[in-house]
């Protein structure tokens, strides 16, 4: 999937309802950097029906939350990326519960940042924003996953350093130690929630680049939550 | 206030307790020691009836121990309860026949002291009370029988010292027992109106400073808005990063939670504030609301390093706090170019560990407290 993307620009739809956060958000596309915005819409029936490797979704739209629609999004196989102020970690874990790939905080989004959480995510590569890495090392919910001690350090950090490289200084290790500190929870944090054709595709990325061996995937056991739709690829 | 009121709940538990105390000594000091002396030769075994009179001494003191600690009776009451009604029939014993309803036998007319000394408090005090003062009346009623004093006017006085004494006995407990229920609710009533207290202050704090966030919020909007239609460049770096500043500001005083605030959040918001007024661009992600409760210290010390941090920001400041059931973190990321950092971090006596680095023209001071 990734090496597809290296053929032309990854394709982003945006639901948004805000023309000033619209107009934003696509000065930040196009040449030279390799995202195409190809549609954009209101609500998420604006933009159905059209073909984007990424739907990036603002979670308030017209003064009403859409956390219930993402399962629905995500279990179609689309990767969504929320972008949203509700940045609280219990909203966040909510919408990686449900699927989404991402979750992007309209705090703290810059360009460079935004693009390589959607480059990341359209690669099926884990992908952890600030606010993710919050959510994932505090959540305290029955199904979380067992993390270890370097990596929820590793989240928390992130989550309230400057920089990568600063929590790598903190933890006297290099920094592409830390990005697979992050990037290990992000994977485990997937394999324990409920299944989505997205979180299996990362899954599968992730035991592909040898970040996470087949036998770490502890699949989540609510048959309740189960989706009908099965995985295709 | 409330603890005045608490205050004089437990006094009256305490006091109407003692009151039993007095009773219980005054009645055996003053009415059995005195007919046990003075009626010394009126008894058929006058050692028994003084031996009587130490047990009953002795158990009173045992009772008398336990309210004045607890004011309740003991804990276990069978054996002492035995040992009074023992009392009870060594007078009758010690006593002539004759004599069984005169002024010697002071046994049934004053054990039901004991008994309400021995009971007061207890979740059963009412059982306890009824079964011991029957127990009592019934001692004597066989007494009068093995005895066959029966007539007439020995069971007039048989019923009116039963009656004077479970009279006394019982409406002194019951009439204390209300007194204190009367207390205990008004204590909770006094509660009660602590927590409307409360409550209407917290109100008036949320309505305080809903009026402040409006006030600034339009501060924030209406300055840029002046400046903007006064012909400022929008593509001015500096009119821009007001705007980003003011868009910040607008976000941050919209999203904050208007419930009362964990003190810990009021303190960091209060700094921000602060910060912004001296033109800082703070960014800070929600706080959230679920913050443990913290032992004593711990508050300040997770704050006041990053405190510092954010007071000598230059221009702009990122404020997070990570919460979980046992865990706080807070952190500030700064442009703070005068704060001292220790290299190694520093461990605060309450358990709260600080850490400092610098980095790329910013510092980034964190502050960690774990419940072990």
């Amino acid at each position: 999937m990734g090496q597809q993307h290296l053929a032309g620009p990854v394709t982003v739809a945006l639901v948004e309802d805000h023309q000033v956060v619209v107009d934003g958000v696509r000065s930040w596309f196009g040449p030279p950097t390799p995202v195409e915005l190809v549609a954009q819409g209101p609500t998420i029936e604006s933009v159905r029906g059209t073909a984007a490797d990424v739907l990036l979704l603002d979670l308030n739209l017209n003064g009403t939350m859409v956390l219930d629609r993402v399962a629905e999004l995500c279990a179609g196989g689309q990767r969504v990326i929320v972008f949203s102020e509700h940045e609280e970690p219990e909203t966040v874990r909510a919408v990686l519960d449900a699927g989404a790939s991402a979750f992007i905080g309209k705090g703290r989004a810059t360009r460079e940042s935004c693009v390589e959480t959607i480059l990341e995510v359209a690669a099926d590569r884990p992908s952890v924003t600030p606010p993710m890495a919050q959510a994932i090392a505090t959540d305290e919910g029955p199904h979380r996953p067992h993390l270890s001690d370097k990596e929820r350090a590793a989240l928390l950090y992130w989550f309230q350093s400057m920089s990568k490289a600063s929590v790598a200084a903190r933890m006297g290790i290099k920094e592409r130690t830390v990005r697979q500190y992050i990037d290990r929870a992000r994977v485990k944090y997937a394999a324990a929630g409920r299944p989505a054709p997205t979180k299996e595709k990362l899954l599968i990325c992730a035991i592909e680049d040898g970040l996470l061996r087949p036998d770490e995937v502890t699949v989540y056991t609510s048959l309740a939550a189960r989706t009908p739709a099965e995985p295709r690829d | 206030m409330t603890e005045e009121i608490e205050q004089i709940a437990r006094r009256y538990a305490r006091y109407t307790a003692l009151g039993a105390v007095v009773i219980a000594a005054v009645w055996h000091l003053g009415y059995d020691l005195t007919v046990t002396l003075t009626g010394w030769s009126s008894f058929r075994w006058p050692f028994v009836a003084a031996a009587a009179w130490v047990l009953y001494s002795a158990i009173f003191v045992v009772g008398a121990l336990s309210l004045s600690a607890t004011s309740r009776g003991p804990e276990r009451i069978r054996e002492l309860v035995l040992a009074t009604l023992a009392v009870d029939v060594a007078v009758i014993v010690a006593c002539r026949p004759e004599e069984l309803l005169g002024i010697s036998d002071w046994g049934w007319g004053s054990i039901g002291w004991i008994g309400v000394m021995l009971t007061w408090g207890r979740p059963r005090w009412r059982a306890e009370i009824t079964v011991f003062l029957a127990a009592n009346a019934g001692i004597m009623l066989a007494a009068m029988a093995i005895s066959g004093t029966f007539d007439r006017v020995s069971i007039a006085k048989y019923l009116v010292v039963i009656a004077g004494g479970v009279t006394m006995q019982l409406g002194y407990m019951a009439g204390c027992h209300l007194l204190r229920t009367r207390a205990e609710e008004t204590v909770l009533l006094a509660r009660r109106l602590a927590a409307d207290d409360a409550w209407r202050e917290s109100a008036q704090r949320i309505h305080t400073d809903r009026l402040r966030r409006y006030e600034a919020i339009r501060d924030v909007a209406e300055s840029l808005l002046t400046q903007l239609a006064n012909g400022a460049d929008p593509g001015d770096p500096r009119v821009r990063e007001d705007c980003t500043a003011g868009a910040m500001r607008l976000r941050r005083l919209i999203t904050e939670r208007e419930d009362v605030p964990d003190e810990l959040v009021s303190v960091l918001r209060e700094r921000i504030d602060a910060a912004e007024r001296r033109q800082v661009l703070v960014t800070a992600p929600p706080f959230g609301d679920r913050l443990p409760d913290l032992p004593d210290g711990v508050r300040e010390d997770l704050l006041r390093a990053p405190v510092r941090a954010l007071d000598g920001a230059r221009t702009r400041a990122r404020v997070t706090v990570s919460a979980m059931s046992t865990m706080v973190s807070v952190a500030v990321v700064a442009d703070n170019d005068d704060l001292p950092i220790s290299p190694a971090p520093v461990h605060e006596a309450s358990g709260v560990v600080v850490s400092y680095q610098r980095l790329g023209g910013e510092i980034w001071v964190n502050s960690i407290w774990q419940d072990r």
